[in-house]
């Protein structure tokens, strides 16, 4: 059910042919001299296509330095990045951008939609930016979509007028409509309620189910990762555990034993 | 209540400073020159009316430059003040009241404009004063009893200092909209809704530019049959007219500038300059019409004098005499629209003022564009559309307006002397505009799009909201 990865063995590692997400010996500093601050250290991980993973851990273990990381928003100080097969660590910021647009999807904890744009056009914004027109299957994918979660009449409200529920399944579709290789989400329900918390971890995992979506959700909340169906535990930018589908109490009780030294 | 905690930082509060200090400068300027020209003709011996005839033109063009002052401040405050509601609503939430926080803003504005007002007279005065002891010197002027400091300019200093209070005070109102709840929520404090325009606006609107118009109408046709009651109609028809549309731009230009940012294209970029030219309406219209103003003055006197002088064409004139006229004219255009360009620089230092900060406050919107894939070209491509938006719609405005008040106030004039109505286009004097609406809107977007973009987008959604 899980492992405690002490020294990661680079064997098991290899990137397979249909990794999405890969990372090579990452290391992250943040500063110079004696003020540095090593985020990630030597990160090896491989999120294959499809499913849903949970990236785990406390404050300061790196968790958000990953997630940046995987969507080309920093640059590594060592080690290789892969996105949908292609080297992060070696594009320049204009390269990534375009890339981010193609093949990543985001879903933050808050300000997640533009404010001047109204919903339609904050889930067409990733067509738009790519410049093309949506084609008869993509449009009806679309429809799909809001009528899943509930926007089809909200439409044409812009995001100050939609709850933060709402606002979040705004991002979701957005995140989902391109269909990007991988679905970044940074803790989504960090300013939810408890129902539309589990609305939304449901829309997730009912993506990563039913649509195939590679989902890679990083947050500290043990009831979100319990919708995961594979769950990374991070300990100062190290990867600590890996592990399959747990249940929240069993989330907890790793993340306790990780902190406290017992694992 | 300390300010500073509403009002933020030194740049911030500069531009009240260095507007008030522009204003003061003019003032004091214009003043020591009409003070120049009283003296000089007394100490002649000759009693002339031109000295007063100058104040009291010097003071209009003062009450002017004094008006797109007041624009730019209130705009300023307002701006600064939308982008710290989070830091307002803490200060709520701690136990500050809503009406002593805004009267701290008040204060804060008016002791900076207070401190550029006596710096820009002081400057005024000076620099007036040293051009006299020259003309003096070089026997261009007669020796007299000349003032250091005119008495007027200190009025002046003061109005600016009384004007910048007022402007603030309206600039803050949105102070009131923040309430000690909102420090909790993790969002961004939404703006509280803009008022409704309301009917009575409307109803002064239409009132002020109906009665201006036929005003107009009205002196064209005394224009044709001579007489000086032509063009004081006129110009009471524009100041009417002008009125009615200084408090109905509310209604018209964000609608204006929407249509404009239609020319900026429909890809993603384009569509979102364009929300965000009207995203403030208020904001919007007290931006644009700064420019409105500055860019009309300009163009009435610069159509004005080229109507005069294509009609002195038509009149029966030696050809001496026609020579002599039209350089009188030319020169005389050259000296007013020097003394008139000052309202609109301080209007483009308000423009590029509210652009930057409006900027800065979204820097976790634009983190959110570049996380979404806007490329760093396109920040700056959406930061340059919005701008031009925003001025091409002053600039055309104020364009049109111009050449219909210079050929009226130049048919209500001479029209009796002339066949046909009297108009004329100041072709140099546009190209001058436009080029520098042009600048303007780099000066403008150059520094914000070079600041937005320099943030990595990690940083700018991690940016306080």
């Amino acid at each position: 059910m899980c492992r405690t990865i002490v020294e990661p063995s680079v064997g098991d590692m290899e990137p397979l042919p249909e990794s999405v997400v890969s990372f090579q010996s990452v290391s992250k500093v943040y500063g110079h001299g004696g003020g540095a601050v090593r985020a990630l250290d030597d990160l090896t991980v491989v999120v294959p296509r499809g499913g849903f993973t949970a990236v785990m851990g406390p404050s300061g273990s790196g968790k958000s330095t990953f997630m940046n990381l995987a969507a080309g928003l920093d640059d590594v100080t060592s080690g290789e990045v892969l996105v949908a097969g292609r080297p992060l660590h070696l594009m320049d910021d204009r390269a990534r951008t375009v890339l981010r647009r193609t093949h990543v999807g985001f879903v933050f904890q808050s300000f997640n939609l533009v404010p001047t744009l109204d919903v339609r056009e904050n889930v067409l914004l990733p067509f738009e930016l790519a410049g093309r027109r949506l084609t008869a299957e993509e449009r009806g994918w679309l429809d799909h979509l809001l009528e899943v979660l509930g926007l089809v009449d909200r439409v044409s409200h812009r995001p100050g007028e939609l709850s933060g529920g709402q606002q979040q399944r705004v991002a979701i579709a957005r995140a989902l409509a391109p269909r990007p290789a991988v679905v970044l989400a940074d803790e989504p329900t960090g300013n939810l309620d408890t129902r539309s918390s589990r609305e939304v971890l449901g829309l997730l995992r009912t993506a990563a189910r039913e649509y195939g979506q590679t989902i890679v959700m990083v947050s500290h909340d043990p009831v979100a990762a319990s919708y995961a169906d594979r769950v990374l535990v991070l300990a100062d930018g190290r990867l600590v555990g890996d592990c399959g589908a747990l249940s929240a109490q069993q989330i907890a009780e790793l993340l306790i034993g990780f902190e406290t030294g017992v694992a | 209540m300390n300010g500073r905690l509403v009002l933020g930082s030194r740049r911030e509060v500069g531009t009240v400073g260095l507007v008030a200090g522009m204003c003061g400068f003019y003032a004091s300027a214009l003043m020591t020159a009409a003070n120049l020209v009283t003296v000089d003709a007394e100490s002649a011996g000759s009693h002339n009316a031109v000295g007063v005839v100058l104040s009291a033109v010097a003071t209009v063009f003062i009450a002017v430059a004094l008006y797109v002052a007041a624009v730019v401040i209130a705009n300023g405050v307002d701006t600064v003040v939308a982008g710290r509601l989070r830091q307002i609503a803490v200060l709520r939430l701690l136990g500050a009241d809503a009406r002593s926080l805004r009267g701290a803003v008040v204060r804060v504005a008016t002791s900076v404009a207070l401190l550029g007002a006596v710096v820009g007279v002081l400057a005024g005065a000076l620099v007036g004063d040293v051009v006299r002891s020259v003309l003096v010197a070089r026997g261009n002027l007669h020796e007299g009893d000349y003032a250091w400091l005119p008495p007027l300019s200190v009025a002046a200093g003061l109005a600016i200092t009384l004007v910048a209070a007022v402007a603030a005070w309206v600039g803050s109102r949105v102070v009131l909209g923040a309430t000690p709840a909102q420090a909790l929520l993790g969002a961004s404090v939404p703006l509280p809704q803009t008022r409704r325009v309301g009917r009575l606006r409307r109803l002064a609107t239409s009132g002020l530019i109906g009665v201006g118009g036929l005003l107009l109408l009205a002196a064209a046709g005394l224009g044709e049959s001579g007489g000086p009651a032509g063009f004081l109609v006129a110009a009471l028809g524009a100041m009417v007219s002008g009125t009615g549309i200084l408090v109905g731009a509310r209604l018209v230009v964000p609608a204006l500038v929407a249509l404009v940012s239609r020319f900026l294209g429909s890809d993603p970029a384009s569509v979102v300059a364009a929300r965000n030219a009207i995203r403030e309406p208020g904001r919007t219209t007290r931006s644009t019409m700064g420019l409105v103003i500055g860019v009309t003055l300009l163009t009435t006197f610069a159509a004005g004098f080229a109507a005069l002088r294509s009609a002195a064409h038509s009149w029966d004139l030696t050809p001496h005499q026609a020579v002599q006229t039209d350089q009188m004219l030319h020169y005389t255009s050259v000296v007013m629209i020097c003394v008139v360009v000052v309202s609109s620089a301080i209007a483009a230092v308000g423009f590029v003022s509210t652009m930057s900060l409006a900027v800065i406050q979204r820097t976790r919107e634009i983190g959110l564009l570049r996380a979404l894939g806007f490329t760093a070209g396109q920040v700056r491509l959406m930061i340059t559309k919005e701008s031009t938006a925003l001025s091409a719609t002053a600039v055309t405005f104020g364009m049109a307006l111009g050449l219909a008040y210079g050929a009226l106030g130049a048919q209500s004039l001479v029209g009796f002397q002339t066949d046909g109505f009297v108009w004329g286009v100041p072709g140099e004097v546009l190209v001058g505009i436009a080029v520098c609406g042009v600048l303007l809107v780099l000066a403008a977007s150059w520094v914000p799009s070079s600041r937005a973009v320099a943030v990595a987008p990690v940083e700018a959604l991690r940016a306080p909201g």
